[in-house]
């Protein structure tokens, strides 16, 4: 099958190394995967195409933002692609009832801009597709799409460690969980850990127009608090050097936004920390933990007493290694992109 | 004929002037016009229909992407119209390829995201018929259409004499107007022409009068365009003071014509890209409204080919302060100019002949 994906082009943020996997997936298997656009060299391992015509499907990887599926696109989509051969992934839970989380995290504003967005898909395709396992919409169709990919794996010892904790990621509804949970663990222990670092974006600064969208509250974020604690901060990295960057540090830490923990809903952060030369800690909670990455996956979830969690990993490094180990056995024969690919094609086939 | 255009109307820009009139116009001389949306409080004389199956044509006017309806109107359109009976307007020339004009072009990639190939093909999808307002389109598949037209109805003034003209526009003691010179229009790649048009002024500024310039970002540089350092909204406000320029935010298009009336001279101007492309806008006709002399800042074969001969005597070519004293002397001369490149532009570009140009297109 030849999938064409349409997509928002971030190199450093979004389901980008997702897709390079499909790519990859579908060399292996003998299915066409390309992405929307003209080549770009800062893309490595991405396949472009502007030709409708190659493809059996068209999938549009929507996450909070649609402007980029303009009309002027569009039109060329709508009037060229019969709607049966189109479908959406709402990677962000966007095709929902308004959900707010504690009166903080939120997919929508309010319901005008729910109904927009929703209209929005609507028209786009009949197929809504949500990568999680229990969507709350009756009309969503759960596909996991994120996945595991081996060739990503960095062995160990492939990079010196700078930190003893990274936190890959960007700031967007994560500083209430980083503040009242990860930075007071950090905080109890920080005289025993060497550097701490957190990559990504809006760390140290609020994006223009954030204050005009009323999303102040998403790029929260207290600099002060960070030297205080010795925190580096450092730029977003693009999905090539993600993995190496997750190497720097003994530990990653994977926070999730609390929408998305209501939601359940996956990312390829799930995955790709686990291809990185780094033992991961991921803030789930262990049931949820153990459904994706097996039994092993419940050592790894982050709750509860955070510090000393951080404490035993740092010193026990040969134990956890080995449980990182069986998750990633785990990750290989039951999410690996060959399986996550055939699930599309299934999917689309449907 | 039954003609449902399709753009995003809004009180201070684009063909906002333009679309209403056709709208007007078009009643008047038999046809249906309507703006594809639902009824808008602020445009109450402006029809608007979400009925696509009643219309023959959706002729889509576009200037930017954002135009374009949004899904899923975008979707209804596409689907209820079939392709030949959708026309675009392009009317700033991003159906071509890239093409830029000192730091002015048709595609401004980092803004929007689209290069000249989804332009190009985004265009070919929606329309059969593609149609650019310049006399000398550069791409053998578009049709000149010049669109934007001349509306007697709305002078200001309509003058039966040079003289008349000249001894209204000097007032009894030689200064019937509050401003020697208005500009309106939007800051957005014209701040280098505006510059050195109020440079050229200085030697005369304290006998041309006050200079008012009016439209959006010209009292501020917006924070996105510092940010992504896009030099088409420059603007120096010190400069500014130092040339005695006040500064005013935009105003509705109906009151444009009013407004530019309150000054003695009003220049038009036109993007770099447009002047490269031939491309006119609504202000090319409508400043010949207003009660004022124009002063056409634009290249001598865009004004001979549309504005008539007479109309060169409102270039004021490169010493603009000298030109500007010897309007002030002579008016009548000047003003004779007008009178007749009213007469040419209401013979030639009137909505009235843009309809029957519009129904040829359409009918071919």
């Amino acid at each position: 099958m030849n999938i064409l994906f349409m997509m928002d082009r971030r190199a450093n943020a979004g389901s980008i190394q997702a897709v390079a996997s499909y790519v990859r997936a579908g060399d292996e298997l003998g299915h066409t995967i390309a992405v929307y656009g003209q080549p770009d060299p800062k893309y490595l391992g991405i396949r472009w195409s502007t030709e409708f015509d190659s493809f059996d499907h068209v999938v549009f990887v929507c996450e909070f933002g649609i402007g980029w599926m303009s009309a002027l696109r569009m039109s060329r989509i709508l009037t060229q692609v019969p709607r049966k051969k189109r479908a959406v992934l709402d990677a962000d839970g966007m095709y929902n009832p308004v959900v707010c989380v504690d009166m903080y995290d939120r997919n929508h504003a309010d319901e005008h801009n729910r109904a927009r967005w929703v209209a929005h898909c609507d028209a786009v395709a009949d197929k809504i597709f949500q990568p999680t396992l229990e969507p709350l919409n009756a009309a969503v169709l759960p596909l996991p799409f994120y996945g595991y990919d081996p060739t990503l794996r960095l062995e160990l010892g492939a990079r010196p460690k700078s930190f003893d904790i990274v936190h890959l990621g960007h700031n967007w509804w994560r500083w209430r969980e980083v503040s009242s949970r990860v930075l007071p663990a950090i905080e109890r222990i920080r005289p025993k850990l060497d550097g701490v670092c957190f990559v990504g974006l809006w760390w140290d600064m609020v994006p223009a127009g954030a204050r005009e969208q009323n999303l102040e509250m998403a790029f929260e974020f207290d600099m002060d608090r960070f030297r205080r604690l010795g925190i580096d901060v450092k730029p977003a990295v693009p999905f090539t050097e993600v993995v190496s960057a997750m190497s720097e540090g003994r530990v990653n830490i994977m926070t999730q936004r609390p929408l998305f923990r209501r939601l359940k809903l996956l990312t390829a952060k799930y995955f790709e920390i686990f291809c990185a030369d780094t033992i991961p800690l991921v803030m789930l909670e262990p049931a949820h933990a153990e459904s994706i990455y097996g039994p092993a996956g419940r050592e790894l979830a982050l709750h509860g007493n955070i510090s000393d969690k951080l404490l035993d990993v740092i010193q026990n490094p040969l134990r956890y290694r080995q449980i990182v180990e069986a998750v990633r056995i785990h990750l290989v024969d039951c999410h690996s992109y060959h399986r996550r690919l055939q699930q599309l094609v299934d999917a689309l086939r449907s | 004929m039954k003609l449902l255009f399709v753009s995003r109307l809004e009180r201070g820009v684009r063909a906002v002037r333009a679309l209403t009139r056709y709208a007007e116009i078009g009643k008047r001389l038999g046809h249906e016009v309507a703006m594809f949306g639902e009824p808008r409080a602020d445009f109450p004389s402006v029809p608007h229909s979400m009925d696509i199956e009643a219309f023959d044509f959706a002729v889509f006017v576009i200037y930017e992407a954002h135009d374009f309806p949004d899904l899923p109107h975008l979707a209804y359109l596409l689907d209820r119209m079939p392709k030949e009976r959708r026309i675009v307007i392009d009317c700033t020339g991003t159906y071509n390829e890239t093409i830029t004009v000192e730091h002015d072009c048709n595609h401004f990639v980092q803004l929007n995201g689209h290069e000249s190939w989804e332009w190009i093909e985004g265009f070919e999808a929606v329309a059969s018929k593609i149609l650019q307002p310049t006399l000398t389109p550069l791409r053998e598949d578009v049709r000149s259409f010049l669109f934007f037209a001349y509306d007697p109805s709305t002078e200001a003034r309509p003058y039966r004499s040079p003289q008349e003209a000249a001894a209204a526009w000097s007032g009894p003691n030689g200064a019937s107007k509050p401003y020697g010179v208005i500009y309106v229009g939007h800051n957005w790649e014209r701040w280098d022409q505006l510059r050195r048009f109020f440079e050229a002024l200085e030697p005369a500024r304290s006998r041309i009068g006050a200079i008012h310039l009016r439209g959006w970002a010209w009292d501020h540089r917006p924070d996105w365009a510092v940010e992504h350092g896009f030099q088409g909204v420059d603007v120096d406000l010190d400069f500014l003071k130092r040339a005695g320029v006040e500064t005013g935010g935009p105003i509705a298009f109906d009151e444009v014509v009013a407004l530019q009336g309150q000054a003695r001279f009003c220049p038009i101007f036109h993007r770099p890209l447009f002047n490269q492309l031939g491309l006119v806008t609504n202000r090319t006709f409508e400043t010949f409204c207003s009660d004022t002399l124009p002063l056409l800042m634009l290249p001598e074969r865009v004004v001979e080919s549309i504005h008539g001969h007479d109309a060169l005597r409102l270039r004021p070519g490169d010493d603009v302060a000298r030109r500007l004293e010897d309007m002030m002397r002579r008016p009548e001369f000047y003003w004779e100019a007008v009178l007749k490149t009213r007469a040419h532009l209401a013979a030639h570009h009137s909505y009235e002949r843009r309809f029957e140009e519009l129904m040829t297109i359409l009918e071919n």
